[in-house]
């Protein structure tokens, strides 16, 4: 049983702490994402949706109680359709929509709606009470590592220079402000009417915005003010804000359904995922785990990386992107077309189902076929999914 | 009449001066509201931005960023950030009718009468009847500024003159003006001493008041003096430094600090001001220092001045001194004087005053010359600029910094041997100065029935210092006999039952005799008295234990001994928590390491505001040994609830130690978890805090106090705590932010404040968290990098990072 990809939204991504999604909580975001999603699948009966699948990469708080659940009963307006949490940090709405997928090929069910959420306004990263394992802390240095740290040891590794960093988080921001202005994101991206209730001079007051553009691409930026900024992990380093992800709230879904489903809709499919692999790497060069999974991957799918038309390579730090592009030759021109992580943002657990997404609708408006979405996943993997257009 | 209260203070004027006072008053919790003029023109900026001249921020663009630039300057004139939430501010145009719900407006615009006048004819018919008004001018006659104004503003106007930095310097001059309200004076002299911190001290209405006119001839006269005699900017420097107790400053560097051109400013205008003085000739500005003026080398702020600092080719600092006869900068010489090096031995201030006086090198010239005139010319501003003696040694003190002002320096010198000094070298002293000596007085000062008194040359005999009531004084009680006194320290008894242990040592650092001292002090209260205090009159509290005798036993590898030294300071530490009897500590100034200590442990700390606090051993490689650590424990325990997230408060101490942080006020000390809310207190003024800290013993003994048990209910997290140590100190040393020795250090800090490695988070005993402490110091004491810090600090008072 193949399973296909009928439908995807993503919400626009919003920074953390401080922007436009600060205070819209992750379960009403997603919801509201899922809803949008629907309404272009009209005849969906929502009850025959078989499971909710959420990432996400700090299941607690307010991402916590299970919100794959709580996002089924917040979003179909029904108690049927069950829900669960998967995490696998950075690829958890990748990994959602695989799990998706192979559900659905073991003939287990017909129709799920798979993808991710995190909004790390409210969260602290690594989550409120990080309790590590006193032995394995002292034993393994590096297992605990902040990502910065894996960041800083790739460019070292990998030798990867502060210019060469500097450049690719440069060009991400115009990659991205480009897309922006080209409107590449519009048909994906579901606008939001967000409303905030607050106190000013002693009087409950309200404001309300609609949210509809990606706001972390800065069309000002240049490589003299990146060049400028101060490395934040390590002293000694190169890795700085500059030429890091941004911490990112953001939600992204999509369909994905059986054949028998598809006939049932009456509707054409618009992808599916041809593979999917994880690999383990060493933790302290965590950032490297691409060059591991989309070998895997690809060999999965029975592709050659010629093949491949558009690669969405997660851009966690310049440092590793730049590592992974020279590591597995990828052709640069196709990687990242409408800009990344260091310009757009990465909402950890809903980042694997957003590319997929943007992956869908860029291959789509290029009329190409194959497409790579990657991303080195916290603690030593990597992942990789191959999206083959239908 | 309704007792007048100040909850809101108008500050008219937002520079140096203003923005500072404004920060002030906030530091107590007064309501501010802080004005200045609107600005002519926009920047570049607002232009930008399309501001117009009549937007809010362009309006009060000159006050904030005054407001700015002052929180940013250092030293900080707040003592926490919160306090500048009660500063408002606005602009002469729009807000001056705010100065309505203002209990006291102050101007602190610029000298010049016409405007000033201006302003107070607008204040007028803001203020509300009964308000204080009062100007912070230095050298503007009182009388002259409210002329033209109501009866009800001059009868409430007076100056106020703060002394730059406000927070720090001690002294507020209150000048009365012909009209001022017995009432209104009053009232500053007491809100500027209890609330402000400040010395006030009650001037006439005289050019440039006490302070400026003493303080500023003194100057002038090293000035020429210098010059006459040969001398170099470093050799006047070092004699007029600490070693005669004045501030490391001296002359030269102060008059970098504060600027040339101000001095000149404030000497002219005495030049012309004071037609009667009789050294009115020294005010006259000597031809190099005019140079000075008028190459702009007028020190810090343009600078140059009496020093320049240079970076050389490989950027390392390095200070230039200016040579009054070249009139170029040279490299710094370090003077040498035989009589400065043997009065380097003695600690006694007057003692040693008395003896560089006599001295017979280049150094005794130059102080006998130098004190005799400052002497001379005190007493012919007798009654000029004050009618008592105190008033102007209090305002040189406060103002100036020194450790003791020109009449208790004539003391220290002894009263007859100054006066036949002076007859001997012909200077020209006040006739009243004949009279005493006559009378057979002996001192400006004395203590006489339990009171300090002086010298009263208008009823020719002693009179009580006012004030005195209701206050303890140490020098007072200790004149009535101390109760017992070793090398390190004096039990002084303070009546009402109180003893009151001081210490003595070098910075007034802990070692064997400063323990002994404390476990007397408690062995003494405990059988025949009700409480203790520890409270010393020197510059700081303690700088913390006697780090050469740790550094000794460590290198030497005693470590039974230095086990036994540790185990003592400990256990002394807690029998200031654990005896019969209450302890309260009444810290100042620096309360480092061991110093800090003690204060964790005592029953309460009565703080002055000024207030240094840390626990700094990570500088020297150890951490903290004497119940520091199992304190800094035990508070975590009693701060977490159940259910609580506990990495933030666990990070928060843990952090506090690590980064040896020292709190920059009395209120920092208890953001960093130093001092206790509720438990502890502070106190504005120097002067009250022993009267204050007695009585808060009494009160405890007045409302019963039991000795409490030690406590064994101390949750540590265990496993759950070194997890996250292991990977904090991880994250530090691979991000480069510290050592490898720093990362030991940080671990070993870990390990006993989560008590060890236990599998779930339990209760300890304090006893168990002091041994796990010493053990951690002990094997710290025996690596080579900590024995290398140690040194360090031992050898040039320097924190090594290795």
């Amino acid at each position: 049983m193949n399973a296909y990809i009928i439908a995807g939204k993503r919400s626009a991504v919003g920074k953390a702490p401080k922007g436009k999604l600060r205070f819209t909580r992750p379960d009403d975001l997603a919801a509201h994402v899922i809803q949008a999603m629907l309404e272009g699948v009209p005849n969906l009966d929502k009850e025959k949706i078989d499971d909710v699948i959420v990432g996400n990469a700090t299941p607690e708080a307010e991402q916590g109680l299970n919100i794959g659940r709580m996002i089924s009963l917040m979003s179909l307006n029904t108690d049927k359709v069950p829900g669960m949490t998967v995490n696998r940090y950075c690829s958890s709405g990748l990994e959602t929509i695989a799990i998706a997928s192979a559900k659905i090929h073991a003939g287990l069910a017909d129709c799920i709606i798979a993808g991710g959420v995190e909004t790390m306004s409210p969260i602290p990263f690594g989550g409120w009470r990080i309790v590590p394992n006193a032995k394995v802390a002292k034993a393994h240095h590096d297992y605990y590592w902040g990502m910065g740290l894996t960041a800083e040891a790739v460019a070292k590794e990998y030798k990867v220079s502060r210019e060469d960093q500097d450049e690719f988080g440069y060009q991400s921001h115009m990659k991205a402000i480009r897309a922006i202005k080209a409107g590449a994101f519009k048909d994906e991206i579901a606008p939001l009417e967000v409303e905030e209730i607050f106190v000013q001079d002693n009087k409950r007051e309200s404001r309300k915005y609609t949210f509809d553009t990606d706001e972390g691409p800065r069309p000002d930026t240049n490589i003299d003010a990146l060049s400028r900024l101060r490395p934040v992990f390590d002293a000694k380093g190169t890795v700085t804000a500059g030429n890091a992800s941004q911490t990112s709230d953001g939600a992204a879904f999509v369909m994905v359904v059986s054949e028998k489903m598809l006939k049932e809709l009456g509707v054409e499919p618009i992808a599916r995922l041809r593979a999917y692999s994880v690999a383990g790497v060493p933790p302290r060069i965590m950032g490297i785990g691409p060059v591991e999974a989309i070998p895997m991957a690809l060999k999965q799918a029975g592709l050659k990386q010629s093949d491949i038309d558009l690669v969405e390579l997660n851009e966690a730090f310049a440092s590793q992107s730049v590592a992974v592009i020279r590591e597995t030759g990828l052709n640069p021109d196709i990687v990242n077309i409408n800009g990344g992580a260091i310009a757009i943002g990465h909402p950890l657990g809903c980042t694997g189902a957003k590319l997929t997404v943007q992956m869908m609708h860029a291959l789509k408006s290029r009329n190409e076929k194959y497409g790579v979405v990657t991303m080195c996943v916290g603690t030593g993997q990597g992942a990789a999914g191959v999206i083959e257009m239908m | 009449m309704t007792k007048r209260r100040i909850n809101k203070v108008a500050v008219l004027g937002s520079g140096i001066m203003g923005s500072r006072i404004a920060c002030h008053f906030a530091n107590i919790g007064v309501q501010v509201l802080l004005l200045d003029i609107v600005p002519k023109e926009l920047n570049d900026k607002e232009k930008a931005k399309g501001l117009t001249i009549d937007s809010k921020t362009v309006r009060n663009r000159i006050v904030n960023d005054s407001l700015q630039s002052a929180i940013k300057s250092n030293p900080s004139p707040i003592y926490d950030k919160s306090a500048v939430k009660l500063i408002e501010t606005g602009n002469f145009d729009d807000d001056l009718p705010g100065i309505a719900d203002c209990d006291w407006v102050m101007e602190v615009i610029i000298e010049r009468l016409d405007i000033k006048q201006q302003l107070f004819e607008k204040v007028e018919k803001h203020r509300k009847p009964g308000t204080i008004i009062s100007s912070n001018t230095s050298g503007i006659p009182i009388q002259l500024m409210n002329k033209d104004r109501s009866d009800d503003f001059k009868k409430h106007f007076c100056g106020t003159h703060f002394f730059n930095p406000p927070r720090y310097l001690m002294l507020l001059e209150i000048i009365p003006g012909p009209d001022t309200g017995e009432q209104v004076l009053d009232f500053l002299m007491d809100y500027g001493k209890r609330f402000l911190g400040k010395t006030t001290v009650l001037c006439k209405d005289t050019p440039a008041f006490i302070a400026n006119r003493v303080g500023v001839f003194s100057i002038m006269w090293m000035f020429h003096y210098v010059k006459e005699n040969g001398l170099t900017v470093d050799e006047i420097d070092k004699l007029t430094g600490p070693v005669i107790g004045r501030p490391k400053s001296a002359t030269f560097r102060t008059t970098d600090v504060v600027g040339l051109d101000t001095l000149v400013h404030v000497a002219n205008g005495l030049k012309d001001n004071v037609p009667d003085d009789e050294m009115k000739h020294l005010f006259e500005i000597p031809d190099y220092i005019q140079h000075m003026v008028d190459n702009d080398m007028l020190g810090s702020k343009t600078k140059k001045g009496f020093f320049k600092k240079i970076k050389d080719e490989k950027g390392k600092s390095e200070i230039l001194t200016l040579d009054l006869e070249k009139m170029d900068y040279v490299p710094r010489s370090k003077p040498k004087f035989q009589s400065l090096e043997m009065a380097k031995a003695e600690d006694n201030l007057p003692k040693r005053i008395k003896t560089l006086f006599n001295a017979q090198d280049k150094a005794g010239k130059f102080y006998r010359d130098h004190f005799l005139s400052i002497m001379a010319y005190v007493s012919n501003r007798v009654p000029e600029i004050s009618d008592e003696v105190y008033r102007l040694d209090d305002a040189l003190k406060a103002g100036f910094g020194y450790e003791m002002g020109p009449f208790e320096t004539w003391d220290a010198i002894g009263f007859q041997e100054g006066l036949k000094a002076l007859k001997e070298d012909g200077v020209k002293y006040a006739a009243w100065i004949d009279e005493m000596a006559k009378s057979g007085a002996a001192s400006f000062y004395r203590i006489h029935e339990g009171k300090q008194q002086f010298w009263n040359h208008l009823s020719a005999s002693y009179e009580d210092i006012p004030g005195q009531e209701g206050t303890v004084s140490l020098s007072v009680a200790k004149s009535k006999g101390i109760v017992w006194q070793n090398a390190g320290t004096t039990i002084t008894d303070l009546g009402d039952g109180v003893l009151n242990i001081e210490f003595h040592t070098k910075m007034n650092t802990i070692g064997g005799e400063v323990l002994a001292g404390l476990n007397k002090a408690i062995d003494l209260a405990e059988a025949e008295y009700e409480a203790l205090v520890v409270y010393n009159e020197g510059g700081n509290f303690s700088a913390g234990a006697n780090v050469g005798l740790i550094f000794m036993m460590a290198a030497e590898q005693e470590m039974d001994e230095l086990n036994f030294a540790v185990k003592q300071f400990q256990q002394t530490m807690m029998r200031v928590r654990y005896s019969s009897i209450p302890v309260i500590a009444a810290p100042h100034q620096l309360t480092l390491g061991g110093g800090c200590e003690l204060c964790l442990h005592a029953d309460k700390v009565v703080a002055h505001a000024e207030l240094y606090m840390g626990l700094v051993e990570f500088g020297v490689g150890v951490i903290p040994g004497g119940g520091g650590t199992k304190e800094f424990a035990l508070r975590l325990a009693d701060e977490l609830r159940d259910g609580d997230i506990r990495n933030n408060q666990f990070r928060h101490r843990l952090m506090t130690i690590a980064q040896a942080k020292v709190a920059t006020s009395a209120k920092e000390a208890f953001k960093l978890g130093y001092l206790r809310e509720g438990v502890d207190e502070v106190v504005m003024n120097r002067t009250l805090q022993l009267t204050i800290a007695k009585n808060a013993a009494m009160a405890m003994v007045e409302k019963g106090y039991t000795q409490p048990k030690e406590r064994s209910d101390i949750k540590v997290l265990g496993n759950e705590g070194l997890g996250l140590v292991y990977v904090g100190a991880e994250t530090m040393a691979a991000g480069n932010y510290m050592s490898e020795h720093d990362r030991l250090i940080s671990e070993k800090l870990g390990w006993v404040m989560s008590g060890g490695d236990l599998s779930y988070p339990q209760e300890v005993s304090e006893s168990y968290l002091l041994d796990m402490e010493r053990k951690a110091f002990l094997e710290l004491c025996s690596t080579q990098k900590t024995l290398e810090r140690l040194q360090s600090m031992v050898k040039t008072g320097k924190v090594l990072r290795n």
